[in-house]
């Protein structure tokens, strides 16, 4: 019983614990460079969770042979599309995430966000 | 309290399945929902109609390349971003970073010490087997498993072992942060160019089986793949290149 459901929808209690770690850090650390680390976690979370979906038992990797014919016995290639240019997309995001890292560290001199918040204030 | 509410938001993630428990598929059911609808369409059609056996990539850049174009629309303006964000005149040299041999300290005679390896060697040796990966990459990407994005990241992956493993010593020629843009800009144009060249044939944007030149459709296929996936390579590595550069030339190398 426990075997056959934890085969079936086991997988998804592993990448929602991902995905809640990724929005816990998010939350709860206070340097910003964690807090990017975990944005990284949570959309490592995401494209595990449509890899997943795209998964058939006994299916063999989308790509074309003679031999098989049947749809059933290739695994999705839809997911697999759609999260090769989410992952690339996420290299992109993340190197814009530096870049205001560096700004912010260039203006507050730190980037953990107590001192942002203090120096914030004694500015005005 | 921030505590509290991390902890709250793992426990509800964790209780989320439950609650949607008769929604969610099982893995590996080949009758359920996410693998029945159009997923068996582009498996069964991907060799009549777009001719090229990796369903992934035909599904990339055949059935579903106006997101395709978007998508490297959106690495060419990452990469345009981060220089913007980045250009101007700020204290470069309060940021020395050191390199790591200086802060390591010395290893007491006897121990394992992992610094044998030889960087200047290695890296030589290991760039043009990775360029010519990631060549083999690109125009094989439509025939077994490969495609634009990768070799995009592997040629990225060299300019970037290149500048990034010994500061001083460069085997490339020294790419500045404007000649990248543009050439990601070039390979997003190319993109483009192959939605205008149908446009031009009489068909839509990006029907591949209305270029002006007279091929079979199968072959036409191919040449619409072939140059949307230099696209896209040349998009993702000058992207690539273009974020490294910009953020290196803020940072000192100390000697």
């Amino acid at each position: 019983m426990i075997g056959t459901l934890l085969a079936g929808k086991g997988i998804f209690f592993l990448t929602l614990l991902l995905l809640g770690i990724g929005m816990a850090g998010i939350i709860v650390c206070e340097n910003y460079m964690k807090k990017l680390i975990c944005m990284n976690i949570m959309q490592v979370a995401v494209i595990f969770f449509f890899l997943c979906l795209g998964q058939k038992n006994g299916g063999t990797i989308p790509v074309a042979l003679d031999s098989v014919i049947n749809a059933a016995d290739y695994i999705n290639p839809l997911p697999h599309g759609l999260m090769l240019t989410a992952i690339v997309v996420s290299l992109g995001t993340t190197g814009v995430g530096l870049a205001l890292l560096y700004r912010i560290k260039d203006r507050y001199g730190s980037i953990e966000e107590r001192d942002i918040i203090r120096r914030g204030k004694d500015k005005q | 309290m921030r505590k509290a509410i991390g902890i709250i938001l793992i426990c509800a993630a964790l209780i989320l399945p439950f609650v949607f428990f008769d929604v969610l598929p099982a893995i590996g059911d080949p009758a359920s929902a996410p693998n029945s609808h159009v997923s068996d369409y582009y498996i069964e059609h991907t060799e009549s109609i777009a001719n090229s056996p990796n369903m992934v990539t035909a599904v990339i850049v055949d059935f579903r390349a106006f997101d395709t174009l978007l998508e490297t629309t959106v690495m060419f303006l990452a990469g345009v971003c981060v220089m913007i964000i980045l250009a101007g005149v700020f204290k470069t040299d309060k940021r020395i970073i050191e390199p790591r041999s200086k802060k390591m300290k010395k290893h007491k005679k006897g121990e394992p010490v992992f610094r044998g390896i030889n960087k200047d060697v290695t890296i030589t040796v290991l760039q043009p087997i990775i360029l010519v990966y990631a060549i083999y990459v690109l125009f094989h990407g439509e025939v077994s498993l490969g495609g634009g994005f990768q070799a995009g990241a592997l040629i990225g992956t060299v300019l970037l072992l290149d500048a990034m493993a010994i500061p001083d010593k460069r085997n490339f020629p020294d790419i500045t942060k404007g000649t990248s843009a543009m050439v990601a800009g070039i390979g997003t144009f190319i993109y483009a160019l192959a939605g205008i060249l149908t446009l031009v044939g009489g068909g839509f944007f990006l029907e591949y089986e209305k270029f002006p030149w007279s091929v079979a459709a199968a072959e036409q296929h191919s040449i619409g793949i072939l140059m949307v996936e230099i696209g896209v390579t040349l998009g993702v590595a000058g992207t690539i290149v273009t974020i490294m550069n910009a953020i290196l030339e803020k940072v000192k190398f100390d000697k």
